[in-house]
């Protein structure tokens, strides 16, 4: 039986009277998705195990207090997110992560960047890096605060849209793009770093046309991107060569 | 004459296209002349599209068996006990 032959209504019909073929088909059709969420949610594979069974469980129980004020699905993602969190929230370690303002380019006073930025974007075509860079992310994801990490799998690595990830979330639309936004610029602060402190090896030099600076060290691995010169970089635009991050 | 501040302001529209048409073009004005800028929003992309690769594709076929078995033996046991109860409410249901 595919889920996707059955109308919601009939589905939810079949789950409550706890069909066999339906809970299976059920099952095939979002285990993947809620095992996925679990994984990036917890950071931990013993952990998604445990929601993934739990998640299950608790719908297949519970399906009968569904009133259906929103998707299955959407219902589906909340139960699984809470149970997710709620694994996360019982670890000690929760950080918080800088002001926007200071994850974006460092600006002059009449608002313009202050600072040449690296384009390594290009970089990834590059198999391995690719494959380092997505290792990057992954761990960069642990170190989200639960509020920031939840918006940000749901929306960037689940790809629901951001009504969705709002329902599943009970937040709303100005909520949650502050969260991402300022998600996805600590993630991309911690690419950047990894990035250019790349550029340094000679290998990646000849790849991406970029000269690290004289100053430069291979092992510059430190919190902020150092001044790389860029190609085509304008003169003027009120750039400051003073030492401010980016 | 939009500045690279703007650009920082309306990243997050720009990039979810919830910018209105002339406001978009402004902007891309901007980038055209502005390498800072034009790297921050590729990185900017280039991070959404590889977090986007993280997605989970295929579920190990040993724990599909293991979440089936699991909620055959649950499902026939003939009811939750007081714990199981307790913790489906944690849970949110």
């Amino acid at each position: 039986m595919a889920v996707a032959s059955l109308d919601e209504h009939e589905l939810i019909k079949q789950l409550r009277a706890q069909n066999e073929a339906a809970l299976g088909a059920f099952m095939a059709q979002y285990e993947t998705r809620v095992f996925g969420l679990a994984l990036r949610l917890t950071g931990n594979r013993q952990d998604a195990e445990e929601v993934l069974q739990d998640v299950f469980l608790t719908v297949f129980q519970k399906i009968d207090s569904f009133r259906g004020d929103s998707k299955l699905s959407s219902w589906l993602y909340r139960i699984a997110t809470n149970a997710a969190l709620m694994k996360l929230r019982k670890r000690p370690r929760i950080q918080q992560i800088p002001l926007e303002e200071e994850l974006g380019p460092a600006m002059t006073e009449e608002g313009m960047i202050a600072e040449p930025v690296v384009d390594w974007s290009r970089l990834p075509d590059d198999e391995l890096e690719r494959k380092e860079l997505t290792r990057r992310i992954e761990a960069a994801i642990t170190q989200l605060p639960p509020d920031y990490r939840s918006v940000f799998v749901l929306r960037d690595v689940e790809g629901l849209s951001t009504e969705e990830a709002c329902e599943i979330l009970s937040l709303s639309e100005a909520a949650l793009k502050s969260r991402l936004h300022r998600g996805r610029l600590f993630l991309r602060k911690q690419l950047a770093d990894y990035a250019v402190s790349r550029t340094a090896a000679p290998s990646m030099m000849q790849k991406t046309g970029i000269i690290p600076p004289p100053t430069a060290s291979p092992k510059a691995t430190a919190r902020q991107e150092p001044s790389v010169p860029l190609r085509g970089t304008a003169a003027g635009g009120g750039i400051n060569p003073g030492p401010r991050h980016v | 004459m939009f500045k690279c501040r703007d650009v920082g302001q309306l990243l997050y529209e720009y990039v979810e296209q919830r910018l209105e048409p002339p406001v978009s073009q402004q902007l891309e004005q901007h980038l055209a002349d502005c390498p800072g800028c034009l790297a921050f929003i590729n990185t900017y992309k280039q991070t959404m599209r590889l977090s986007s690769e993280l997605r989970c594709r295929e579920i190990p076929p040993e724990l599909q068996q293991k979440l089936r078995s699991f909620i055959k033996t649950k499902l026939s046991s003939p009811r939750p006990s007081l714990w199981e109860r307790l913790r489906f409410r944690l849970t949110g249901g």
